[in-house]
């Protein structure tokens, strides 16, 4: 790689995020680069999304910073600069009344770029994606698939640097599961950023050049697939991210912080029952050898 | 400053097609506030008369205990039979303490054996014919109070009878023994308003209270569904993440809102003065004249309220996480407007105190009371004009706080 793309875009420093009481991330740092397809790894509960939001300024660390950096060198709050953010949630987030076209058209309009620019960017990813057809259509009647791909479309009709996938392949079938990773490696390849989180490792390990490993909130890999397997002893990917997360899942969902009476509450209306047991699934997806098929659990 | 306004123009044209892609927001919305009087104007009078007509079809059973020694009447005997009433007679207790002491027919009424007791007993007066009389029924059976309602209408008239005899036996007539002093021509001439001025004055009475109930009732669908609902179905994590400011996406949301409550509280008045217009007669009800500075003052009025109030309803929505917990919260803080809204139609105006005109909702409902019966008090004016702009940048402020809330990208789905 050259010089610029290598370019650090995004610092995060030292970052906790607690709710209430819990703790979802723990003093994570990561420094993102131009260009980087980074794979973030992790069971149900373990951090992921607490990432992503931060990532994308959606939540305020609770201590560090996540910060941008411009080509000169200056840094600013993430917040100040999503413009340059295009973000995938794993929900797709698209209005069911409104066309595809129209989804993307009000994130686009929200993002500033002239409705015929998007429409020229929208309708070229969209070829590549084959969904071109069904623009004008509203998405109301779309398959999971389909709503990813709208959404995928959506994220990048402003050209951002950076994007933010959550599961992007989930409910997507074979093809179109290999066409949006094609995508992906493609964007990576312009000197864009990815941020690609995923629960299926055969996946990660396909389409991303680096790997971080989160779980129960804090950062417990990050580098190469080869340099995760070597580091660990281990044959395969699946094996190193066991190894690297042998403590039980702690399997929590982002929690709001509970008031003294919604505690008291709780308390009062969960009295004589019995408690879910524990689980100490990983709740991640090694396909088999296989990346492509339905998505995983929703992850906190 | 031009770009945020741009972000908020787009949320809420975005927000506005959605609403007029939806055909059942547009019954609640717009057919219903529309219809809703000139239906109740037309549908009213023909379902009362409908009613009333099937209850005439009935024959009823009625019982006449009258005192020993007396003859039922035969015009009123006549009468009963007109009135489709199957009549028994029977001789009266003479123990009762007065005629209306039910005591045994209580249960004999209430167990339906007949559906009205008539007791009649004569009694000695100067007039041509006296009696004493009391009609035993029970109130809440529909079958017993139309029995009741009939035989009263006969006794009515036999009276008529008794006293027009009376009064000819001493040459006078009805108008001279109970009519001696009488009014001379029309009433309504007498009246120095115009017809346009009582309209205002009876739209007065109830106007304000329609605004606000509907102010509020109908921003809570679409409240609910552009904060909780965008929640529940995850579309907001995505549009937070876009680099519009949230105040901006607030404001956006807002003002689609409060169009679509202000819009639907003008297709309500619209659908109002249809039916004042076309459909009730002419001598029941006139149409309003209001002069400029009225119209202005209410239409100002609604839009303030609709400001405070689609803003409280936008901050209280984007506080739950579900659609059915928005609406838990919602539908009882719409009393907190009805209420006030409704003891505003009876406070006085004459010599009324300045505080009314600051205190949250009535203020508004006030004010639309003195536009509607053009009064211009410019005390009044800019004490409501002042404290609803206070309530409304309060509400907007307190929207806007809690659109900055963190967990605002959670749902419970």
């Amino acid at each position: 790689m050259t010089p610029t793309m290598t370019r650090t875009i995004l610092s995060v420093r030292s970052v906790s995020k607690s709710f209430g009481e819990v703790q979802a991330l723990k003093d994570v740092s990561i420094d993102l680069h131009r260009g980087d397809v980074v794979g973030l790894v992790g069971g149900n509960g373990a951090g992921k999304t607490t990432l992503l939001r931060l990532l994308c300024g959606l939540y305020k660390p609770s201590e560090g910073a996540v910060v941008h950096i411009d080509s000169s060198g200056n840094e600013h709050p993430v917040s100040e600069v999503r413009s340059n953010l295009g973000v995938v949630p794993e929900s797709t987030g698209l209005y069911a009344r409104l066309t595809a076209w129209e989804n993307i058209r009000y994130h686009s309009r929200l993002n500033g770029i002239p409705d015929k620019q998007a429409w020229n960017r929208a309708y070229r990813i969209s070829r590549e994606l084959d969904i071109e057809d069904d623009l004008q259509r509203p998405t109301r009647g779309f398959s999971r698939g389909m709503r990813q791909k709208t959404a995928l479309i959506r994220a990048l009709s402003h050209d951002p640097e950076l994007l933010l996938l959550d599961e992007p392949t989930g409910g997507l079938d074979v093809t179109s599961a290999r066409k949006v990773r094609a995508l992906v490696r493609k964007l990576g390849e312009e000197g864009r950023t990815v941020i690609y989180s995923t629960h299926k490792l055969n996946e990660a390990e396909e389409v991303c050049d680096r790997i971080i490993i989160i779980h129960n909130g804090t950062l417990r890999a990050d580098g190469t697939p080869s340099d995760l397997m070597g580091k660990t002893d281990a044959p395969t990917l699946e094996e190193a991210f066991v190894i690297l997360t042998q403590d039980a899942s702690r399997e929590v969902e982002t929690p709001e912080p509970a008031s003294k009476f919604q505690q008291f509450w709780a308390r009062l209306t969960t009295r004589g029952r019995n408690p879910p047991s524990d689980s100490h699934e990983s709740g991640l997806e090694s396909n088999g050898g296989s990346s492509d098929g339905v998505g995983g659990d929703t992850d906190a | 400053m031009r770009e945020g306004l741009g972000r908020v123009w787009t949320v809420a044209s975005k927000e506005l097609i959605d609403f007029v892609r939806d055909w059942r927001t547009l019954v609640a919305l717009v057919l219903v506030p529309l219809l809703i009087f000139p239906l109740f104007f037309i549908a009213l009078p023909i379902f009362m008369q409908g009613e009333m007509s099937e209850l005439d079809q009935y024959s009823l059973d009625l019982e006449i205990q009258i005192a020993e020694g007396d003859l039922l009447p035969e015009p009123i005997s006549d009468a009963f039979n007109e009135s489709r009433l199957n009549q028994t007679v029977t001789t009266l207790d003479p123990n009762l303490a007065n005629l209306s002491d039910t005591g045994a027919d209580a249960v004999r009424l209430q167990n339906g054996e007949t559906h009205v007791i008539l007791r009649l007993s004569s009694s000695e007066t100067n007039s041509t014919e006296s009696w004493n009389y009391a009609i035993l029924y029970d109130a809440t059976q529909e079958l017993s109070s139309e029995a009741r309602a009939r035989v009263f209408h006969v006794i009515e008239a036999w009276e008529d009878d008794i006293i027009n005899a009376t009064l000819a036996e001493s040459n006078l007539t009805r108008e001279e023994a109970l009519d001696p002093i009488h009014w001379d021509g029309d009433f309504g001439d007498a009246n120095v308003a115009t017809s346009a001025q009582t309209a205002g004055f009876a739209l007065s009475m109830f106007i304000p209270m329609i605004v606000a109930i509907w102010t509020a009732s109908s921003a809570i669908q679409p409240s609910v569904d552009l904060t909780a609902g965008e929640r529940e179905r995850g579309t907001m994590e995505a549009l937070l993440s876009t680099p519009a400011r949230r105040v901006e996406l607030l404001y956006g949301k807002w003002l689609a809102v409060a169009t679509v409550a202000a819009g639907s509280v003008l297709f309500q008045m619209l659908g109002l003065l249809i039916a004042v217009s076309f459909l009730l007669p002419a001598d029941t009800f006139g149409v309003p004249q209001l002069s400029f500075g009225a119209i202005a003052s209410l239409l100002l009025s609604v839009i303030l309220f609709a400001i405070f109030v689609v803003a409280i309803e936008l901050a209280l929505a984007v506080r739950a996480h579900s659609v059915k917990e928005a609406g838990t919260v919602l539908g009882p803080v719409v009393l907190a407007f009805i209420v006030p809204a409704m003891f505003a139609q009876f406070v006085n105006l004459e010599g009324i105190e300045w505080w009314w005109f600051v205190a949250p909702v009535f203020n508004v409902c006030l004010a639309m009371r003195e536009a509607l019966l053009d009064i211009t008090d410019l005390t009044h004016i800019a004490l409501w004009l002042g404290s609803s702009l206070f309530y409304a940048i309060v509400a907007v402020t307190w929207a806007a706080r809690q659109f900055q809330r963190e967990d605002l990208v959670e749902s419970i789905s």
